[in-house]
C-alpha cells in the first residue's frame, strides 16, 4: 500500500481551510472575552481589538510609529547585515584577521545586545538611531556567520580550476566563492530579518518614544489592552511581509541554483 | 653515450616532455618517481593505473599545477612553470558554475582574462554546436543531463583553442553508452584541431579505445609503455574485435605486474 497523496491538488482548499481555523478561533475568543467575566483590561475581544486597530488606522495614528519602526528596521538590516557581510568575508579570505578577530567577535554576540540598549539610549538619545544600532548588533552576527561558513565551503576542485585559469584572487572571490556562498548568505539574510524585528521592537521598549515598540509599551502604561494588541497585529504583519518578501527575493535570486527540467 | 643523443633528439620532437620527474608530498614517500614520458603533437596518450598510483600527480605536475622536486616538464621545450592558457584541464567531475548558463560556462576561460568578443562567443556557440548542445547554450547545468554537462566542460576545455588537453578521469561518473558517446565527440574534436592529448583512466578499454600509447603506472613508475596500433579513425564496433580485447588484455597484464 502507498502512503495516501494530499487530498487536494491546488492550495486553495489548505487555504480555505486554514481561514476557517482561524475563524473558529477568533469567534470562540470572542465569546470567551464576553461570556468568562474576564475584564477588556486582561483580554479585550477581537472585535475591541479589530476597533481599536481600525480607528488606529483611520485616523493616522499608527503611521508615524510604522514609519519609526520600519526606519530603524530597515537601517539596521542593511547596516548590519552589510557589516556582517564585510566581515564575514574578510575572515574566511584572511586566517590572520580570522584569529585575531573572532575571539571579539564572539564576545560581542555573547553580551545580550538588549543589554546595552540603555547605554546606547545615554550616548545616542532616544529615537531611531538608538534602536537601529541595535537592530544593526543583531543583524550582524547570522549574516557573518552565514558568509563566512558559506566562503568556505567552496568547492577544492572549482578553485583549482579557477587557479589553472589564471583567476585572479578578487576574481575568484567576486565570480566564484561568493556565488557559490549565495544561498548559505540569503539564509543568513532571512534570519537575520526575523531578529530584526525582534530588535527593532524590543529596541523600542527601552529606547524610543516613537515607534510600535513604543506604542506597546504606551497603551501598557494606559491600560488600553485593545490598543496594544493592535500595534501586536500590526508588528505580526510588518513581520509576515519582511519573511515573505525576503522568500520572493531568495528565491528569484536562486532561480538558476534550482533544478528545473 | 648514443643512447643519451638519442634521448635528447627525441626531446626535441616531443611536444611534452616529462623527464625523471619526481614528486612527493613533504615526509611522505615519492607518489611520482622518476617518470619520463614523451607526447608527439596530435597524440592521444593515455595513462592507467590503480588508484593512488600517482596518474593525478603526473598529470597535475603536467599541468604546472605541481612543479616536480627533480627533474623537468616541457612543453614544446619549455619549463612548465604555471598553468596557462596554452593548456586545456578537464577534471573528474564537470566542475560547471551552476548559476551561469551553459555558454557562460564555456567562455569563462575567456571572461577571466577580457571581456569575450563576438568572435569568442561565435567560437563557444560552434563548440556547443559541434557537441550537439547547441540548443542548450542558454540552459542553466542543473537543467542539464550529466552527459550533457560534460561536453559542456569540455567545450570549455576546448574554447581557447588549446595545444594540449589533459583529462582526469572526465568520463568515470557516466553510463556505458553516453561515455562512449563522448570518448567519440572527444577524438573527433581533438583529431580535427590536431590537439595533444593526455587522458587519465582507469578504465582498460577506454584506454585502448582513445590512446595512440598507453603509460601503465604503478607505485608511481610507468611499469608499460603500449603502443596502440589499432586504425584510426576508431569506431565503436572495434571494440568487439579481436586486436581491440588483445590490447586490452595486453594491458590488463601489465596492470597485474606480469608485462612489466
Amino acid at each position: 500500500m502507498s502512503r495516501p497523496g494530499p487530498p487536494f491538488r491546488s492550495a486553495w482548499p489548505y487555504r480555505a481551510l486554514g481561514a476557517a481555523l482561524l475563524l473558529a478561533l477568533l469567534g470562540a475568543w470572542e465569546w470567551g472575552a464576553r461570556h468568562s467575566g474576564l475584564s477588556a483590561l486582561v483580554l479585550p475581544a477581537p472585535s475591541a481589538i479589530a476597533a481599536s486597530l481600525w480607528q488606529g488606522l483611520r485616523t493616522g495614528y499608527f503611521l508615524p510609529h510604522a514609519r519609526a519602526t520600519l526606519s530603524a528596521l530597515l537601517l539596521g538590516l542593511a547596516g548590519g547585515g552589510l557589516a556582517g557581510l564585510a566581515i564575514g568575508i574578510a575572515l574566511a579570505e584572511s586566517p590572520l584577521l580570522e584569529r585575531v578577530l573572532r575571539p571579539y567577535v564572539v564576545v560581542s554576540q555573547v553580551v545580550p545586545k538588549l543589554a546595552l540598549a540603555p547605554l546606547f539610549v545615554l550616548w545616542f538619545g532616544f529615537g531611531i538611531p538608538s534602536t537601529a544600532l541595535i537592530t544593526g548588533l543583531i543583524c550582524f552576527f547570522p549574516l557573518m556567520e552565514n558568509t563566512f561558513t558559506g566562503l568556505q565551503q567552496a568547492d577544492a576542485q572549482r578553485l583549482q580550476l579557477f587557479r589553472m585559469l589564471g583567476a585572479t584572487r578578487w576574481q575568484t572571490l567576486v565570480r566564484l566563492k561568493l556565488p557559490q556562498a549565495l544561498p548559505a548568505i540569503l539564509a543568513g539574510l532571512r534570519m537575520a530579518v526575523v531578529l530584526a524585528l525582534v530588535g527593532a521592537v524590543v529596541g523600542e521598549f527601552i529606547g524610543a518614544s516613537q515607534g510600535l515598540g513604543a506604542v506597546v509599551i504606551a497603551a501598557q502604561g494606559m491600560m488600553d489592552t485593545a490598543l496594544m494588541f493592535a500595534a501586536l497585529v500590526l508588528i505580526a504583519a510588518v513581520g509576515l511581509l519582511l519573511y515573505q518578501a525576503t522568500l520572493w527575493l531568495e528565491r528569484w535570486l536562486l532561480r538558476p541554483y534550482a533544478d528545473r527540467s | 653515450m648514443d643512447a643519451m643523443a638519442g634521448a635528447a633528439q627525441l626531446a626535441g620532437d616531443a611536444f611534452l616532455d616529462i623527464d625523471q620527474a619526481v614528486f612527493a608530498y613533504p615526509g611522505r614517500a615519492p607518489v611520482v618517481d622518476g617518470v619520463s614520458w614523451r607526447i608527439a603533437a596530435g597524440e592521444v596518450h593515455c595513462l592507467v593505473g590503480r588508484s593512488g598510483c600517482g596518474k593525478t600527480t603526473l598529470l597535475q605536475l603536467a599541468a604546472g599545477l605541481l612543479r616536480p622536486q627533480t627533474g623537468h616538464v616541457r612543453m614544446q621545450g619549455r619549463e612548465v612553470v604555471a598553468p596557462g592558457p596554452q593548456l586545456g584541464f578537464m577534471f573528474q567531475a564537470p566542475t560547471l558554475l551552476e548559476w551561469r548558463t551553459a555558454l557562460d560556462n564555456v567562455l569563462l576561460p575567456v571572461s577571466l582574462q577580457r571581456r569575450p568578443q563576438p568572435a569568442d562567443v561565435a567560437r563557444a556557440q560552434a563548440l556547443l554546436d559541434q557537441l550537439g548542445l547547441g540548443g542548450h547554450a542558454q540552459r542553466h547545468p542543473r537543467q542539464l543531463s550529466g552527459g550533457q554537462q560534460s561536453r559542456v566542460a569540455l567545450a570549455r576545455a576546448l574554447v581557447l583553442e588549446p595545444a594540449l588537453l589533459l583529462l582526469d578521469e572526465p568520463f568515470a561518473a557516466l553510463d556505458a553508452i553516453t561515455r562512449a558517446e563522448l570518448q567519440d565527440d572527444l577524438l573527433r574534436t581533438c583529431r580535427q584541431r590536431g590537439t595533444t592529448v593526455l587522458f587519465v583512466t582507469h578504465d582498460i578499454t577506454e584506454a585502448v579505445y582513445l590512446g595512440d600509447r598507453i603509460a601503465v603506472l604503478q607505485a608511481g613508475r610507468v611499469a608499460d609503455d603500449i603502443r596502440v596500433d589499432l586504425p584510426a579513425p576508431r569506431t565503436q564496433a572495434m571494440r568487439h574485435d579481436a586486436p581491440f580485447n588483445r590490447l586490452c588484455a595486453r594491458v590488463r597484464a601489465s596492470l597485474d605486474g606480469a608485462g612489466a
